[in-house]
């Protein structure tokens, strides 16, 4: 039997439904917790940019929320996606605005949908990504790159790259130590090995640090670097052993550089300075970067929570953008690297969450060269004790996680416009 | 309450518990007196001499009769008449109900410095500073303690339960540690080291640690489930692999049966436990499974286990048992199998009374009426004329179900029905007398879709009489569910102010039957026709997924859409949302 396939006048009559109420000039994506579903909120502001429509961060009001013109496919799309939207008028933005002008807040112009690259391998891993995850539940595209696309092609167009849990330093995370035999451990360590003779590179801690340093030129000239769990201390190590074998053997036939603590040339890191590599081999661990070293039994710490750190809208609005939330206090997760050790970052790393008392920090950011980076550690904010192997997390029970909405704000934040800083 | 006045309330509880059992503690201190374990030869006893037992005995008394201020003096006396321990104790016990637990350390402080490698001292010292809240005075004691005996497993045990019981997990964390370090393993607190893994939500690592435990002691299994049972479910699959983990003991295997019974998923837990052979052990698991899953109202869970205990040790009374959770469990096949399996071991009179219901109930809902009437008049002399009018229900319903509302009508001559007894609620159905119906079916237990099917009919029209309507339910009982569709289909006409609910009927009939076609045509009037009914979300819903499965994506897409849409305020909005995101980022095709 034939099915009518032509659109139904119940869809034109929904469309009218939603489009037909008296047209305010403005819809207030709110952001604290009058907001249904955070996380879609930042997909469909994505999508208004991505549209060509100009909205609004109106920073550290009601928890971050979001300014749009009253369209009605802005409409539509809230509604398609559970976002809480209030129709405002223009006096009702004006009033907006002057409590934003009389207070610590901002409203910064979004412009341009940011062109977004995640790393990620081509064929999905026994883990997921926290990022990859957002994206998708948000509804925000993205390109998918891994080795290839960043050896071979410009990264320069790309706005943002996100790297997750892979180990820049070529060692698998160590999994080699329970995972050896596991087929998806042997697949992609073969996969790794013919990248790496693809293009003449002698194994696979020589091919990510290649990788490392296409990564690094990416930011130092311009581009945005956001990184969670084992990709940040990773990255840091990678970069700053550019000459240094800081591989165990069971990844390149070498050992270790006896040496390598003292040669890592720092100045080519972006967060950390002076940190003591891990020179067993039987120990899952690569630095003292992390504080909570998940996976050594005998140094692990427990979880706690972390607090996000307030900074002045004005003065300050990059950090102030990536700590936009509706809650300021958040449990703790564990990652390949969970934390970063207050000791050993720069002096020009902004923290952006720390765990009160501890010697570690949770969330930070700063700049290189021309560009920025920002890591937060941990795997995935909506599940605290992630095991290899577990069901990725379904969003669709978290619209409102505040840990997630830190990675959509890293999203959002390269389509701000740059105002001239206020003197 | 603060942290301290909980941690003091907690440990009343526990202490109040405690002296529920004073007269057996009596027994039980006074055998300790004679007959403690020799101590260390450099060290004072803390056993007491025979003098001292009759004033533990007095001091056991007095707490038992709630004569707190008596116990304290007898214990006192006793402690100074050299029963250290068994004074010590029941000092601990008597402070504690009276809330004043500091007074015991004053006699501690004196104590332990006499007696300063007894366990159970230290371990009294170390409760009550952590009740009494001073954490640092008790992890001095604890340092103390294990300076001095640092490859003695007691100290790191006793404090390591103090602050786990305390909720201080993390704590606990570093003294395990601590032990491993001094210990070389943590192999003698393995039940700590389980206990503060859960506590940290630790999951996976707490089940590995619990299985290790049980490898050993394999009577831990209760423990285990009530260590494991918060675990979120997120982090269920990681303690489900540790405790399925080949090579793991049987007691691992029954805590993660009862473990799925607690996050509510007992078949899963029955089917750890199933593939076991059966022995004596396994068989007694089995009834114990078979007892929970029978509370928690499982029925097709227990109906299994009970099938393959009566396997493996044939038991009528399980085998009853069996087939009362199968009819629960709306299986009266496997009702009427089993309790045929049980009836020749059961004597005359209680044949009667318990195998000849279920039987008759199993028949009956099979629609296997002709045999029912058989087995009933078999049973006849004995049961008696009442005894068998007493039935008449049964095999009407029997008739019923077998589609022979003449012969149901027949059954019931004679037996008084109330005019909401379920019957004649369905007889009245049949005959679309919709208005005696719906007086009678308001309070049926019946289950299956057929009966929510009329009470959502009943509910929707006000029309008090439609043969259409008794037709297409009379066909549906009879099984024929082709036929039964295409009446409801027809039946909408007759109830406009139902039809939308009629059509949906059809639909749901023809998608059981996995007429797709039909099925959607169905579902495509109904939203379509019918946008402002009840059953329009659900057509949309539907639409959509029969779109999906035939690979048109958009129109599926659409369709999600319009519900959300037209719909904001239905049920099933975040359902449409779910599916429109599968939809968007490929999760389906």
């Amino acid at each position: 039997m034939m099915i009518a396939r032509k659109r139904s006048p119940l869809a034109a009559l929904a469309f009218l439904l939603i489009a037909l109420p008296a047209r305010a000039q403005h819809l207030l994506l709110p952001m604290d917790d009058a907001q249904a579903n955070h996380l879609k909120a930042y997909g469909v502001t994505f999508s208004a940019l991505t549209d060509g429509v100009r909205a609004e961060w109106l920073l550290n009001y009601r928890g971050g929320s979001f300014l749009v013109p009253d369209l009605p496919s802005l409409r539509r799309a809230s509604a398609l996606a559970g976002v809480t939207f209030e129709a405002v008028d223009g006096a009702a933005v004006a009033a907006i605005r002057k409590e934003i002008a009389d207070g610590n807040m901002d409203a910064v112009p979004l412009e341009k949908a940011p062109r977004i690259a995640v790393y990620t391998p081509p064929d999905a891993p026994p883990w997921d990504d926290a990022v990859t995850l957002a994206l998708n539940y948000a509804g925000i595209p993205y390109s998918r790159i891994w080795d290839d696309e960043v050896l071979d092609t410009d990264l320069a167009k790309y706005d943002w790259i996100h790297l997750h849990h892979e180990d820049f330093t070529g060692q698998q995370n160590k999994l080699f130590l329970g995972f050896r035999d596991a087929p998806w451990f042997v697949l992609a360590r073969e996969r790794d090995l013919g990248t790496a003779r693809k293009h003449g590179l002698a194994d696979i801690p020589t091919l990510k640090k290649s990788v490392s340093d296409r990564l690094r030129a990416f930011v130092e000239r311009g581009g945005f670097l956001f990184a969670m769990c084992g990709a940040t201390e990773t990255l840091e190590l990678a970069n700053a052993a550019k000459n240094v074998d800081i591989a165990g053997p069971y990844s390149d036939g070498s050992p270790m550089d006896p040496d390598a603590d003292v040669k890592m040339d720092w100045t080519r890191a972006f967060a950390v300075q002076g940190a003591h590599l891990e020179f067993a081999g039987g120990v899952n661990a690569m630095s003292d970067i992390d504080g909570h070293q998940v996976n050594v039994p005998s140094r692990r710490q427990p979880l706690g929570t972390f607090t996000l750190f307030g900074f002045s809208a004005k003065f300050d609005p990059v950090a102030t953008m990536l700590v936009q939330d509706h809650r300021t206090v958040i449990n703790d997760y564990y990652g390949v690297t969970t934390s970063f050790m207050r000791k050993v970052l720069k002096p020009g790393a902004t923290v952006l969450a720390h765990e009160e008392g501890a010697p570690w920090v949770k969330y930070i950011h700063g700049n290189y060269g021309q560009g920025s980076w920002t890591y937060l550690g941990g795997h995935d904010p909506e599940d605290p004790q992630h095991n290899i192997g577990a069901p990725p997390t379904d969003l669709a029970l978290h619209p409102n996680s505040p840990g997630y909405r830190l990675i959509l704000n890293n999203v959002l934040f390269p389509a701000a416009k740059k105002k001239p800083l206020k003197t | 309450m603060s942290a301290h006045g909980l941690r003091r309330s907690a440990r009343r509880a526990v202490v109040a518990a405690g002296t529920a059992f004073a007269t057996f503690t009596t027994l039980t201190a006074i055998t300790t007196l004679v007959a403690s374990s020799p101590l260390p030869a450099q060290e004072t006893s803390v056993a007491a001499p025979l003098v001292a037992a009759p004033l533990v005995a007095r001091g056991l008394e007095a707490e038992s009769a709630g004569k707190n201020r008596e116990a304290i003096a007898a214990y006192r006396a006793a402690i100074a008449a050299g029963a250290v321990l068994p004074g010590v104790l029941g000092l601990e016990r008597v402070f504690s109900v009276l809330a004043q637990e500091d007074s015991l350390l004053v006699a501690l402080d004196t104590l332990v410095p006499l007696h300063p490698r007894d366990a159970q001292l230290r371990g009294a010292q170390l409760r009550t500073l952590a009740t009494v809240g001073r954490d640092e005075a008790a992890r001095r004691a604890y340092e103390g303690w294990r300076d001095q005996s640092p490859t003695d497993v007691a100290p790191y045990r006793e404090y390591a339960r103090v602050l786990l019981f305390n909720n201080r997990a993390g704590a606990a964390d570093t003294v395990l540690r601590e032990a491993s370090a001094a210990l070389g393993s943590t192999r003698a607190l393995v039940l700590e080291v389980a206990q503060m893994r859960a506590a940290l939500g630790l999951w996976r690592e707490a089940a590995e640690a619990w299985r290790a435990a049980m490898i050993e002691e394999p009577y831990y299994e209760s423990a285990t489930v009530f260590s494991l049972s918060p675990t979120p479910p997120p982090a269920r699959d990681g303690v489900r692999a540790e405790l399925a983990r080949a090579g793991a003991p049987l007691g691992a295997t029954q805590a993660l049966a009862f473990l799925e019974v607690a996050w509510g998923a007992p078949r899963t837990g029955w089917l750890a436990l199933a593939t076991l052979a059966p022995s004596d052990t396994v068989v007694a698991i089995w009834r114990q499974f078979a007892d929970e899953v029978e509370r928690a109202r499982a029925w097709a869970t227990a109906r299994d286990a009970f099938v393959a205990i009566d396997g493996a040790r044939p038991d009528p009374a399980i085998a009853l048992r069996g087939a009362t959770a199968a009819l629960n469990a709306d299986d009266a096949a496997a009702a009427l199998r089993l309790v045929r399996r049980a009836a020749p071991a059961i004597d005359g009179t209680r044949r009667l009374s318990e195998v000849l219901p279920i039987e008759l109930e199993a028949l009956a809902r099979l629609g296997q009426a002709t045999e029912a009437e058989r087995v009933l008049a078999r049973a006849g002399a004995a049961l008696g004329e009442d005894g068998v009018r007493g039935y008449a229900r049964t095999i009407a319903w029997a008739w019923i179900r077998a589609g022979d509302v003449a012969r149901a009508r027949a059954a019931l001559a004679g037996a008084t029905l109330s005019a909401e007894d379920a019957v004649a609620g369905w007889l009245a159905l049949f005959d679309g007398d919709l208005a005696a119906a719906r007086l009678a079916l308001r309070n049926t237990e019946v289950p299956g879709q057929d009966a929510i099917s009329a009470l959502a009919l009943l509910n929707r029209t006000r029309q008090a009489t439609s043969v259409s309507i008794g037709t297409a339910f009379l066909t549906l009982a009879r099984g024929d569910t082709a036929l039964a569709s295409r009446r409801f289909e027809s039946a909408a006409t007759d109830l406009p102010d139902a039809a939308p609910l009629l059509l949906a009927i059809a639909a749901r009939l023809e998608s059981a039957r996995r007429n797709e076609d039909r099925a959607l045509a169905l579902w495509q009037r109904v939203a379509g026709q019918y946008a402002d009914a009840p059953e329009a979300p659900e057509a949309q819903l539907e639409w959509a997924r029969g779109l999906r499965r035939r690979g048109d994506l958009t129109a599926a897409r659409e369709h999600l859409e319009q519900l959300i849409l037209m719909y904001p305020k239905s049920a099933l909005v975040p359902q449409a949302r779910r599916e429109l995101d599968a939809l968007r980022t490929g999760a389906v095709s």
